[in-house]
C-alpha cells in the first residue's frame, strides 16, 4: 500500500467513526432526517465563509457552516411548532431553500473557485491526499486528516463527558427536565456536534453520503444489540468496516471511494436486517410462524381436554369441527405426537398425562398470567417465551 | 392538620397550550405527607399540573414553590414517575440500567455512575419485585413491570415529593398493588406522594387527601371530608353518585 493509500483509508475511518457517533443518537431520537437537512443547508455558510476570509482553508468556512446547520434545526422546529406542517414537512421545506441559496451564490460569485457543486454533493476521497497541511515547508500530513482527526477528538470528549446526560435526554426527555439536565442544552450540543461533524466529512465524503455514514451504522447496530454503548461501538465498528471495504471496492471497480463506502454500508445493513438473531426479518418471521403453530397446539390441545366424547375426538371430527386446513391440522397433530403429548388409537385422539400437564399449565398461566407456573414448558415453546 | 408543614404550594397557576387555557388560575396548597389523588375528566389538566409543578411546562401565569422555594432550587426533593406511553420502550437499554437513571440527579452533570448508584437502583428494584428482571431488555417487560421499573426508577431518586402520571394505567392487579402499598409505605415514611388518578373507586381505600381538577381547582381537601356525590358532581359535571360507584 502507498502512503497516499493508507492515509485514504484513515481519512475514511475518521470520518465513518466521527459520523456514527452522532448518527446513533439521531437514530434513536428519529431524527434521521435532520442529517440530511443539514448536510445540505451548510452550503450558504460554507459559501458566506468564502466570501468573508476568500479562503478556502479558514477554520472561520466549518464555523459558519456548523451555525447554518443550527440555523436549520432551529428553523424545522419553528415552522413545526406552529402546527401549520407536520415535522417531515418542515425539514423538507428548509433545507432545499437554504441549500438553494449555496448553488446561487456560488453561480454569481465564485465561478473562480474551486467550489463546484458536484464536489459538495459528493465530495473527492481520492484527491485527499493531495491538499497537503504544511508548516514552514514541513509536511504534517493531508489538511483533511487533521480536520476530521479535531472534529472526532472533539466528538469522543464529548461522548465520553455527556454520555449519561445524552442518554437521560433521548430516553426520557421529561425527566431529564426535572433531574436538571436541560434537554434543550443536550439537543442543541447535538446538533451542533453533528453539524461540525457533517462539515468536516463534506470534503471528504460529500453532502449526500455523509447521511449514509451517519444512519446506516447506527440503524444496523440497533437490530443487533440492546445495549447503548454496545450499539456505539458497534455502530463505529460498522463504520470503519465499510470505509475500508468500501476503498477496497472503489479500487477494484475503480469507482468512487464515497459511493464504494455507502454500497458497503447498504449491503451490511441489508443482512443485518435479513439475518440478525433477534430482531432481524427471517428471525421474525420464523418467531410468528411458530407462535401461530403453538397457539393451534394449545387450542386443540384445549379442545381434546374439554371433550371426553369420542365422536369429538375422532381425527376426521376435528379437522372439520376446528375448522382448520388438512394441512395445518396435520403439522398440529405431528408436533403434539412429537412432544407425546396425545396418542391416536384407530382414529381417535387422547391426552397423554404429559398433555394434560401441559394444558393444564397453560390454561393456568394464560389465567394468573403468573410467569413461574409455565418455566418447565418454556423452553420447549416460544409461545410462553418472554 | 393545620400545624402541618406546606410541601407544595400552587399560586395562581395558569397554562395555556396554543392560547387554550388548560388549567386556569390554580391555586393548591399540598401539606407535607399526604398520599393525594388529582382526579378529573380527561383534559382536565391533570397531568399538566404536574408537569408544571415539575418545570417540564412553563406556566404563563402563576408561581410554585416546593418547600418554600423555586423547583430549581429543590428538584432532589422531588421523584418523577411519568407516563408510561411517554418514552420509547424499544429504547436499547435494560431495567436496572433505568432505574439507575433516578440517581443521575443527585449526580449532576458529568459524574457517572459508580457503586453507590449500582447498590440503590438494586435495592430499588428490589422494592418493587423487579429484581429478577434487572438485565433484561425494557421491551421485553410487560405493561405492569414497565410501570414497576418506572416507580423502581423514582424510588432511585430518594426523594420526598413524588409525582406519578397514572401508574395504574393498563397494569395488572399484582401490579397495582406492589405500586399502592409503596405509596403506602413512603406515606408512612413521611414523603408527600402526589398521584394523577382515574379509578374513582379506588380513591377512598388507597388516598388520604383528594384534589379534584377540571381547568379550574373544584375541590382539595381530606378524601374522608370532601369525597362526595357533590364535587364529584362539579368535576365530572354528571349527576356522580359514589355509592353506586362503590
Amino acid at each position: 500500500m502507498s502512503s497516499a493509500q493508507i492515509e485514504i483509508q484513515l481519512i475514511a475511518s475518521m470520518v465513518a467513526i466521527a459520523c456514527a457517533i452522532p448518527g446513533t443518537f439521531l437514530v434513536l431520537r428519529k431524527m434521521a432526517l435532520i442529517s440530511d437537512a443539514i448536510s445540505h443547508s451548510i452550503l450558504p455558510g460554507l459559501v458566506l465563509g468564502f466570501f468573508i476570509t476568500h479562503n478556502l482553508n479558514s477554520p472561520l468556512l466549518i464555523i459558519m457552516a456548523a451555525i447554518t446547520g443550527v440555523i436549520t434545526v432551529v428553523l424545522v422546529e419553528f415552522i413545526q411548532k406552529t402546527k401549520l406542517v407536520k415535522e417531515d414537512t418542515a425539514i423538507g421545506l428548509v433545507f432545499p431553500v437554504l441549500f438553494s441559496i449555496g448553488v446561487i451564490l456560488i453561480a454569481k460569485n465564485a465561478n473562480d473557485v474551486h467550489l463546484d457543486i458536484d464536489a459538495v454533493l459528493l465530495g473527492e476521497l481520492a484527491f485527499a491526499p493531495f491538499d497537503r497541511f504544511l508548516v514552514d515547508g514541513l509536511d504534517l500530513g493531508p489538511k483533511s486528516l487533521w480536520v476530521i482527526g479535531t472534529v472526532l477528538l472533539i466528538t469522543i470528549g464529548l461522548l465520553l463527558a455527556f454520555f449519561k446526560e445524552l442518554k437521560i435526554s433521548t430516553f426520557d426527555a421529561g425527566l431529564a427536565t426535572t433531574l436538571g439536565f436541560s434537554p434543550i442544552i443536550i439537543h442543541y450540543g447535538l446538533m451542533s456536534v453533528a453539524s461540525v461533524t457533517i462539515v468536516g466529512s463534506f470534503d471528504a465524503v460529500g453532502a449526500i453520503l455523509v447521511v449514509a455514514l451517519m444512519i446506516a451504522p447506527a440503524a444496523t447496530a440497533y437490530l443487533l444489540t440492546d445495549n447503548l454503548k454496545k450499539m456505539l461501538v458497534l455502530s463505529v465498528l460498522f463504520g470503519v468496516f465499510s470505509a475500508i471495504a468500501g476503498y477496497w471496492l472503489a479500487h477494484g471497480l475503480d469507482a468512487s471511494i464515497s459511493g464504494s463506502m455507502t454500497t458497503v454500508l447498504g449491503i451490511l445493513f441489508l443482512l443485518v436486517y435479513l439475518f440478525a438473531p433477534k430482531k432481524g426479518l427471517i428471525s421474525v418471521l420464523y418467531r410468528n410462524k411458530q407462535q401461530q403453530i403453538e397457539v393451534s397446539l394449545l387450542t386443540f390441545l384445549l379442545h381434546l381436554n374439554n371433550h371426553q366424547e369420542i365422536k369429538e375426538r375422532h381425527i376426521n371430527h376435528l379437522n372439520e369441527h376446528i375448522n382448520w386446513q388438512r394441512v395445518k391440522s396435520k403439522s398440529v397433530v405431528d408436533l403434539a405426537l412429537k412432544n407425546n403429548m396425545i396418542t391416536i388409537e384407530k382414529d381417535i385422539i387422547s391426552l397423554t398425562k404429559k398433555g394434560k400437564n401441559f394444558t393444564d399449565k397453560a390454561i393456568d398461566y394464560i389465567i394468573t398470567n403468573d410467569h413461574s407456573k409455565i418455566e418447565s414448558i418454556k423452553d420447549d415453546f416460544f409461545l410462553f417465551r418472554g | 392538620m393545620e400545624s402541618q408543614k406546606i410541601a407544595i404550594a400552587v399560586d395562581d397557576l395558569t397554562v395555556a397550550y396554543n392560547y387554550k387555557p388548560v388549567l386556569w388560575d390554580i391555586d393548591l396548597v399540598i401539606p407535607e405527607g399526604v398520599l393525594m389523588a388529582i382526579v378529573g375528566p380527561n383534559g382536565a389538566g391533570k397531568s399538566t399540573l404536574i408537569k408544571s409543578i415539575l418545570g417540564i411546562i412553563d406556566p404563563i401565569a402563576g408561581s410554585i414553590s416546593i418547600y418554600g422555594k423555586s423547583y430549581d432550587k429543590q428538584r432532589k426533593l422531588v421523584g418523577y414517575v411519568p407516563q408510561k406511553g411517554s418514552v420509547d420502550w424499544d429504547f436499547p437499554t435494560t431495567a436496572l440500567d433505568v432505574v439507575k437513571m433516578g440517581t443521575y440527579g443527585s449526580l449532576g452533570w458529568i459524574k457517572r455512575p459508580g457503586k453507590k448508584e449500582q447498590k440503590t437502583a438494586l435495592e430499588s428494584l428490589e422494592k418493587v419485585g423487579m429484581l429478577a428482571f434487572k438485565d433484561r431488555q425494557i421491551n421485553q417487560l410487560s405493561g405492569g413491570q414497565q410501570q414497576r421499573v418506572f416507580l423502581a426508577r423514582a424510588l432511585a431518586q430518594d426523594a420526598a415529593i413524588y409525582f406519578m402520571d397514572e401508574p395504574f394505567q393498563g397494569v395488572d392487579a399484582i401490579t397495582e398493588i406492589t405500586i399502592i402499598n409503596i405509596l403506602k409505605e413512603l406515606r408512612k415514611a413521611g414523603k408527600t406522594v402526589v398521584v394523577v388518578h382515574h379509578d374513582l373507586q379506588t380513591v377512598p381505600e388507597y388516598f388520604d387527601w383528594v384534589t379534584f381538577l377540571n381547568v379550574k381547582k373544584i375541590a382539595t381537601g381530606p378524601v374522608k371530608e370532601i369525597f362526595n356525590d357533590d364535587n364529584l358532581t362539579k368535576t365530572y359535571g354528571i349527576n356522580y353518585k359514589v355509592s353506586v360507584q362503590q
